[in-house]
């Protein structure tokens, strides 16, 4: 009995990593007054590359606002929750027409931060 | 001197092994999901046409290029740039007088975009994205 669950279980953490975007290379740009940010529907990433993923996936930023729509469905605003995660080194070329796709498809956009070290006096 | 060993009465039951790998996924699972996520929200209504040319001018202008902050013209750097718009926002009381338009060069870096856009938040103001496209993206 065991087994099979322990097997099931293999079955499942291997399916939810379809949706895993932690093979994406990136580092977060550092903030202050960052908060604890709830779950979100989807998730964009600019890579070191310069390169637009939706969940993991690569995806053309022109492409990126009919891909949130289905993604994103009917549900009320505050539930729409898309972070972005951008690469600390990208310009604006690369973030400004992933954050127009984004409003484009309704989402209530989260800019993935670090929160900013405060130095300490000594 | 030899020593006897004793015979166990009770051989370890096998199957209680794999129970214990099952347990031990269950905890490693629990754990890996415990990563939160920081960041700062944003309400982006949907995109809108560019606004009216007459009402545009009564909005606070901001370009960002990869050396500074241009405000109404006059160049500064992120933490002057914080108070004067704080400063310029306090006296506006309409929402729509609000609206701060913010032009980015193309080679701007992310963590400036942030900062300057952390800043109109904190001091109440409605951003507004202008892109090269003539699109223009409201962001609250």
């Amino acid at each position: 009995m065991a087994d099979i669950a322990f097997l099931l279980l293999i079955f499942f953490v291997i399916l939810a990593r379809g949706e895993d975007d932690s093979h994406v290379q990136w580092q977060p740009a550092r903030a202050k007054d960052v908060k604890v940010v709830s779950t979100a529907r989807a998730t964009v990433t600019i890579d070191v590359g310069f390169k637009t993923y939706l969940n993991g996936r690569v995806i053309s930023p022109d492409e990126l606002a009919d891909a949130l729509t289905p993604i994103l469905g009917d549900a009320p605003s505050g539930q729409r929750y898309v972070f972005l995660k951008v690469h600390r080194e990208a310009k604006a070329t690369h973030f400004e027409p992933v954050i127009a796709a984004i409003s484009d498809a309704g989402g209530d956009l989260v800019h993935i931060l670090e929160p900013e070290q405060i130095p300490n006096k000594q | 001197m030899k020593l006897r060993r004793g015979k166990l009465l009770v051989d370890p039951p096998d199957c209680s092994s794999s129970d214990i790998a099952f347990t031990l996924i269950i905890f490693f699972l629990v754990s890996a999901g415990e990563h939160t996520e920081t960041g700062i929200p944003q309400l982006l209504p949907k995109t809108e046409a560019k606004a009216e040319k007459g009402e545009q001018s009564k909005n606070i202008e901001v370009s960002i290029t990869p050396t500074g902050i241009v405000l109404n013209g006059s160049p500064l750097q992120l933490q002057e740039f914080a108070q004067r718009i704080a400063e310029a926002l306090k006296q506006k009381t309409r929402e729509a007088d609000r609206i701060v338009v913010v032009k980015s060069a193309p080679e701007t870096p992310y963590p400036t975009w942030i900062g300057v856009s952390q800043a109109i938040s904190q001091a109440g103001g409605v951003l507004t994205l202008e892109l090269e496209s003539e699109r223009t993206i409201n962001v609250e």
